[in-house]
């Protein structure tokens, strides 16, 4: 169902966490809430699953007014951080934990149990702690335990923050495959651009209380609001005072029109990618970001001078509109 | 190596001459005249009546600290207000002040003829010192903190996402308590409550100077212990001592027994 956030404050103590957000959450969409630690994308969340009231504003869930309604009412799925496995239980009594309070009947719950472990693939798993399972393994089956009760909407707090690479990477093609399944509308938080481009139809941007901005991964990329967007989603240089991608520069042998001198202090050989660091006249410090054929190509090597130019004038950012 | 065996001779040491040897002197002592005359000091209608007025304080004391126990440490970790700390300290009150203090100032709360509301207590029939119900307030203050103490770390350690998650699956407060938080801090109060049955068993100060030490009546097992020593009554004494041992051993072991496993050592 969709979710609307209107004109949300949300103070603690002195400190503003929320500072009047309003965003709308498409039914059967993947959004993600993206941001630096502490501008607000976990107190937004926690606001949507009715964990933390709002000084003002309202939230609407399905249309209906959720604001004063507490968790317990709203049937939204939360998949915490550190999982919160319920460590009394087993994995299949965790599952069942939200049908058990409604007092489904026991043939039903096992039967939805068990359709849940084959889902998050923990099928072998019932009757083991949570201790006994490894980090993946214990967000999957707070995920399932989040699904078991067909959630209006499924919000995850950095749900691969605690887990190690590898599994992240996993866990997050997965969670998209499953959201193409389970059509369930899906907020997450995350501080990864990376992961919020990789997983999300739709990305929100948010910095000390505000949303900066919001959009496909494309047009936050492409079409960044301001700097701070810039630099949250991708990677920025600097180049004649102005930011721009690293992959839109070109490195030239010869002086041009527009060009800018500099000398390589370093080249860093990442594969397919070569990360070329120089030092520009005026002694500032940018990187550029090229290919090995290219690096090849015109023969780079540390100490050399050569000419940098901007290959893609339009990667200026539009003008700064918040909304 | 040696420093080893030397570190291990000082505890042993220590320990029996401290703990092992009296322990084993009141045994000996109880029995001395055979297992008989021991059994015979221990069934007197005196010391029944004791025994059976120990086992009302601890039936009565260890359930209501207790909730009290739970109650108050979930106030303290889960809570922000104003007293906070000063609730905090006070709970650890029992510990500092002496029983026969706490003896004393219950004296001066529920005290008959110059009690601060004894007297109208006493108006309505109700007595409380000299009687049951001021040994149970005596009980009960001397072994209220074990249980706060014992809940308060271990309700700390496991935090609120747990309970949190439980209310996004539909539990309310009381299903999420029950269902949730207490079966994540019950190691932590039971051992709470084995301490406080144990300090229960065993009270003697407070409970002797609200009692008015009246055998047959008000006279728990500790006291039956004093009176019958006073009396030089030995094989009584000892054999009492003897049953009270026994209680706190087996209050011991099943703290062991209930503990989890990776606790045990």
């Amino acid at each position: 169902m969709s979710i609307v956030v209107d004109s949300v404050t949300k103070q603690f103590g002195d400190y503003t966490a929320l500072d009047d957000v309003s965003l709308e959450v498409r039914d059967g969409s993947l959004t993600a809430l993206l941001g630096p630690s502490g501008g607000g994308k976990s107190t937004l969340l926690r606001v949507i699953a009715g964990l933390e009231s709002p000084d003002s504003g309202t939230v609407l869930i399905g249309g209906e007014d959720a604001t004063s309604q507490p968790p317990q009412q709203r049937n939204v799925g939360f998949v915490f951080q550190h999982y919160a496995a319920f460590k009394h239980m087993t994995v299949a009594k965790n599952v069942a934990f939200g049908l058990t309070i409604r007092k489904r009947p026991k043939e039903e719950i096992e039967e939805r149990v068990d359709e849940l472990l084959r889902l998050v693939h923990l099928e072998g798993f019932a009757h083991r702690y949570p201790s006994q399972l490894s980090g993946g393994q214990r967000q999957r089956m707070a995920l399932a335990r989040a699904l078991a009760v067909q959630p209006r909407v499924l919000l995850l707090d950095e749900p691969f923050g605690a887990l190690d690479a590898t599994v992240r990477k996993e866990l997050r093609a997965w969670l998209r495959r499953l959201h193409d399944e389970v059509h369930v509308t899906t907020v997450f938080v995350t501080h990864d651009q990376e992961e919020a481009m990789e997983v999300a139809e739709q990305i929100v941007v948010l910095n000390h209380g505000k949303i900066e901005q919001m959009g496909s991964p494309k047009q936050l990329y492409e079409e960044p609001a301001n700097e701070f967007v810039m630099g949250f989603i991708g990677p920025i240089s600097e180049l004649s005072g102005r930011s721009i991608r690293p992959h839109e520069v070109d490195i030239l042998r010869e002086p041009h029109d527009g060009t800018a001198e500099a000398m390589i202090d370093r080249i860093v050989h990442l594969g397919f990618e070569v990360r070329v660091e120089l030092t520009l006249g005026d002694g500032e410090k940018t990187w550029v970001q090229t290919t090995k054929a290219q690096a090849e190509e015109l023969e780079l090597s540390e100490g050399d001078i050569v000419w940098l130019r901007p290959n893609a004038p339009s990667a200026e950012p539009v003008p700064v509109t918040l909304p | 190596m040696r420093s080893r065996y030397a570190l291990r001779f000082v505890a042993l040491a220590y320990l029996a001459l401290l703990l092992g040897v009296p322990v084993v002197l009141v045994f000996f002592n109880a029995f001395q005249d055979g297992i008989g005359a021991a059994w015979d000091a221990v069934t007197t209608p005196e010391a029944q009546h004791a025994f059976w007025l120990t086992f009302v304080m601890v039936a009565v004391a260890v359930p209501l600290n207790t909730i009290f126990g739970v109650v108050a440490a979930l106030v303290i970790v889960r809570q922000r207000f104003r007293g906070r700390a000063l609730l905090n300290a006070a709970i650890d009150l029992p510990f500092a002040v002496s029983p026969v203090v706490v003896g004393l100032s219950l004296l001066l709360v529920y005290g008959t003829r110059d009690g601060w509301v004894g007297n109208w207590f006493a108006e309505q029939g109700i007595r409380i010192i000299f009687s049951t119900p001021g040994m149970i307030l005596a009980t009960m203050f001397v072994s209220l903190p074990f249980v706060v103490r014992e809940t308060i770390p271990v309700l700390r350690e496991i935090g609120t996402e747990q309970e949190q998650a439980a209310a996004t699956l539909g539990a309310g407060p009381f299903q999420t308590f029950f269902r949730i938080t207490l079966p994540a801090i019950r190691w932590g109060v039971a051992y709470g409550v084995v301490l406080t049955t144990a300090r229960a068993l065993g009270e003697f100060g407070a409970v002797s100077i609200v009692s008015g030490k009246l055998s047959g009546q008000t006279e728990t097992a500790t006291l039956l212990v004093e009176s019958e020593f006073r009396r030089f009554n030995e094989t009584g004494a000892y054999a009492a001592s003897v049953v009270l041992c026994v209680l706190a051993l087996v209050t011991l072991l099943a703290m062991n027994l209930i503990k989890p496993k990776e606790a045990r050592t």
